[in-house]
């Protein structure tokens, strides 16, 4: 099958599923279907064929699966939204036109001009870090971190921006370098280092994530930044000693800020024992975990888990965001949860793919990049719901509510795709086939 | 650079199967300790998710029903504090007592074979349904008692003495299970104790009402019969105790028959020294008297003193039914039961019959004897003393007009204030449908608090066939 029709028969199932979904949720509450509750999924249907005939006509030779599993995370997400609350949902629709608009726009910038995004990489960095900074300034402080910055009466969340603005940095950035890492000039300890030089932009890096978790007190953003930090230092030297080092530095940083920020052992301490203050600290994680019991394996089925109390309050605060994948595990079970997981894994895949059969440097990077910030993004809010980690308040990426995340998770996705197209001209060129999972090659 | 990024997938790869091993641990092996935690309040939610099954009278009224908002169903009781106390209350916040309790798993859909009927809503998570209970009571008969016992601190029992069923069962005070968490606090603090079940929980010295299973005894082992000459002097004295009659009479010539029509304590204090402590102790317990009630919802039973080292004194006393005897409405009404049966006892019981949603019969209470008193011969003799006591006697407030009824009143004398008021009967004596027994706390006499009680009670029950 061609590219193209295999994307368009994958995009398919996932309308379908947005269809009955919303069928199943309408009918729950009018014991009959009514034209409205088709509505949803026709637009769905009308705005994903858009989108993969603009796909089709732009970066015709890209990745075919990566649009499909976004469809149906997305359509997983606004049902669950919609089973939440109905008024939010509508919102999050308006916010996924918006976000499929940004894919196509970058997707057309970019198709052409490609070099563009490694050529003004130290722009795209220091637009990255203003954001960043700007949040610091400006930024308004929610549920105990400062990530919102207020345009009039809508809250956007510079830092999911920056996230990719940074990646792509660190991208182009590493691209250039990433000979002169592998090369050590001096020893330290025994240890052979690399020229600092080369290595200052990544510190600064460095610092900037502990910053964030001062200013910020937001332990997730940072640790996804120096997340994929690690992960492009790792994939462009091939080197574990920086991951190694990394991790020390981050460890080290994490500990002083343990001991010195009081949130940061909140945190800490409810995830060690949530049961010390079931109603008060611990009441979040429990109700999370209680939502995933009641799953169980198959689930209560959509629209009859117990998501909301008799006054219609969600019964586990930011449901629709952080905590968004709880209620997917009490109403679609271990089964839906566990399917949901194999999406996130089927995207790295997928993310991964397009690195290794890109042909240049920064193009494999990009994808690489991308992939393990949003692979980590997917994994820390995950293990922080399932209480497998301390939580940190992330967005599901998108699944959950918000319209920040959802419009850079189509970014994402453009870039990913646009780095795809990249490799698959160059490759066409060479006619190389490729395999991922086929051992260390 | 692509051994990098295949380590960089199988790393993240990894990440997720800990993810997914964790979520499993989370959903499937720690599901069941989660569900049931303290602290969790969905247990509450699930419980409102299930179709409660309805409790159903014997003639189809339901006394306890379910309403439904959205995916929740929500306990009502219709008629309110009717079948209170022992048809219980099913609260989330108080827990559950009697039938509520006792057949919650039916109601809930607990039950064994449920699950095996509804194995495929099981997997599909679908709320359970419960089983529907029928009751042995009947509505009638019921709202007959508790009108006849009004505002009066007591309680009553209306049985069929052929099978054990309870036809009616109330005390008073009693509580609305419909407002009871509202109500909760003062209940708890009331002094006449709602929550209280007198008909079961409910020990009081019998008083007159005892003097049956005495004569019983005494018909039955041949100490006397029932035209064994007595004289009343109005007092006897036994073991240094002076035994007097109510009210300070003096009866005179008489045989055993006219004492327990008439009620004579002098007689019966008499008969029961000749029997003994040890015989009397037997026969208490044969015919229920702190036994093991077989009584499904749970409660107190009566007791009798200890025979051994019993004084003569003792023994007079307890004769007729004063001393260290107590005795529940329940067992009252259940020595009636035996008296009208020819002898012979059968097990208490309220529930009929459990049915699934379907209709499909899951339970049926057989009736089971429960003890053999005294021969048929014996049973005649008092059922026809207590006729008589009926129709001549200290019970002719029971007397219904074309129905010969059997009856005994008891007057039982208290520490403080008022004797508690008794009586124990059974209608039609020549073929028994119904056994009563009525307590009126404080009541007075027998024969005005409780006789007129047990009439209403009897009139309703026979009205039913």
């Amino acid at each position: 099958m061609r590219t193209g029709n295999r994307e368009l028969a994958l995009l398919l199932p996932a309308t379908l599923l947005t269809t009955l979904g919303f069928a199943l949720l309408y009918t729950r509450g009018a014991q009959e279907l009514s034209p409205a509750s088709l509505v949803y999924g026709g637009i769905f249907l009308g705005l994903f064929g858009i989108v993969h005939l603009a796909r089709r006509l732009l970066v015709p030779m890209a990745d075919p699966y990566l649009l499909p599993v976004t469809a149906v995370l997305s359509t997983i997400g606004i049902l669950m939204i919609y089973r939440l609350n109905p008024s939010r949902a509508l919102d999050q629709a308006l916010w996924l036109i918006v976000g499929l608009a940004v894919f196509v726009l970058i997707l057309g910038c970019f198709r052409r001009h490609f070099s563009l995004l490694s050529d003004y990489k130290y722009l795209i960095g220091l637009l990255g870090i203003g954001l960043l900074l700007a949040t610091i300034v400006f930024g308004r402080e929610i549920n105990g971190a400062k990530l919102w910055i207020y345009v009039g009466s809508r809250g956007i969340q510079p830092p999911e921006f920056a996230k990719l603005m940074l990646v792509v940095f660190f991208a182009a950035y590493l691209a250039d370098v990433r000979e002169l890492l592998t090369v050590s000039t001096s020893r330290f300890l025994g240890m052979a280092i690399p020229p600092v030089r080369y290595l200052s932009p990544l510190l600064l890096v460095w610092a900037l994530s502990l910053a964030l978790m001062i200013f910020m007190k937001d332990l997730g953003t940072s640790l996804l930044f120096f997340g994929a930090l690690l992960a492009l230092l790792y994939v462009a030297t091939g080197r574990l000693l920086y991951v190694v080092a990394g991790v020390v530095l981050f460890a080290g940083g994490a500990c002083v800020l343990y001991q010195i920020f009081p949130h940061v052992q909140l945190r800490v301490d409810i995830w060690l024992d949530p049961w010390v203050d079931p109603s008060g600290r611990g009441y979040q994680i429990l109700q999370s975990l209680f939502a995933l019991a009641a799953g169980g394996v198959f689930g209560r089925g959509l629209g009859d888990g117990y998501l909301l109390t008799t006054q219609g309050q969600p019964l586990i605060p930011a449901a629709e965001t952080d905590f968004i994948f709880s209620a997917i595990g009490e109403e679609l079970g271990l089964v839906g949860g566990v399917a949901v997981i194999l999406l996130y894994v089927i995207f790295l895949y997928r993310a991964i793919h397009v690195a290794i059969s890109a042909r240049d440097d920064f193009s494999r990077l990009l994808a690489a990049g991308l992939g393990a910030i949003f692979g980590l993004q997917a994994f820390l809010i995950l293990g922080g719901v399932t209480k497998l980690i301390p939580l940190t308040g992330i967005t599901l990426p998108f699944v959950s509510y918000g319209g920040s995340s959802i419009v850079a998770n189509f970014g994402l996705l453009a870039l990913l795709l646009l780095a795809s197209e990249q490799g698959a001209r160059e490759r066409a060129a060479e006619r190389v086939p490729v395999v991922v999972g086929g051992g260390d090659g | 650079m692509e051994r990098a990024m295949r380590r960089l997938f199988w790393f993240f790869a990894a990440l997720f199967v800990v993810l997914i091993g964790n979520l499993t641990y989370w959903q499937v092996f720690a599901a069941p300790r989660l569900n049931t935690d303290p602290s969790n309040t969905r247990a509450v939610e699930r419980q409102m998710r299930v179709e409660r099954g309805v409790i159903l009278t014997a003639d189809g009224v339901e006394a306890a029903t379910k309403t439904q908002e959205d995916v929740y169903f929500f306990r009502t009781y219709p008629d309110g504090s009717l079948f209170a106390p022992w048809l219980g209350y099913n609260s989330i916040r108080y827990g559950r007592a009697g039938v509520e309790r006792v057949y919650n798993p039916e109601l809930a859909g607990e039950l064994d074979i449920l699950q095996i009927t509804n194995i495929i809503d099981l997997v599909t998570g679908k709320p359970r349904r419960g089983a529907d209970v029928r009751l042995t009571v009947d509505a009638d008969v019921q709202r007959a008692a508790v009108e006849a016992l009004g505002d009066r601190a007591g309680a009553v029992v209306a049985l069929d003495p052929n099978t054990g069923a309870v036809l009616a069962m109330t005390s008073y005070p009693r509580y609305d299970p419909n407002t009871l968490e509202s109500d909760w606090d003062s209940l708890l603090s009331a002094e006449g104790r709602p929550l209280f079940d007198r008909a079961v929980q409910g020990t009081y010295a019998p008083g007159s009402v005892f003097k049956v299973i005495v004569a019983a005894a005494a018909l039955q082992e041949g100490v006397v019969v029932t035209d064994a000459p007595f004289d009343d002097t109005g007092s006897f004295t036994a073991g240094g105790y002076e035994v007097t009659n109510f009210g300070d009479e003096a009866y005179g010539q008489h045989t055993f028959s006219d004492a327990l029509v008439k009620s004579i304590n002098t007689t019966f204090a008499k008969v029961g020294v000749d029997l003994g402590a040890a015989t009397l102790g037997r026969y208490a317990g044969a015919f229920g008297v702190g036994g093991d009630l077989p009584w499904k919802l749970g409660g107190e039973t009566g007791s009798f003193p200890n025979a051994v080292g019993m004084d003569t004194a003792h023994v007079a006393q307890v004769s007729f039914g004063q001393g260290e005897v107590l005795v529940s409405p329940l067992e009252m009404a259940l020595v009636a039961a035996g008296i009208a049966n020819g002898g012979t006892i059968m097990e208490p019981f309220i529930v009929s019959e459990v049915r699934d949603y379907r209709q499909t019969l899951l339970q049926r209470t057989q009736p089971q004897v429960w003890k053999r008193p005294i021969t048929a011969a014996t049973a005649q003799t008092v059922s026809e003393l207590m006729v008589r006591a009926v129709e001549e006697g200290t019970g002719t407030n029971a007397a219904i007009e074309g129905v010969k009824v059997a009856g005994k009143t008891g007057t039982a004398e208290v520490d403080e204030g008022e004797s508690h008021a008794w009586f124990i009967a059974f209608a039609p004596a020549d073929d028994p449908q119904v056994a009563v027994a009525v307590i009126v706390e404080h009541g007075g006499t027998g024969g005005t608090a409780a006789a007129p009680i047990a009439r209403s009670v009897i009139q309703a029950a026979l009205a039913q066939e």
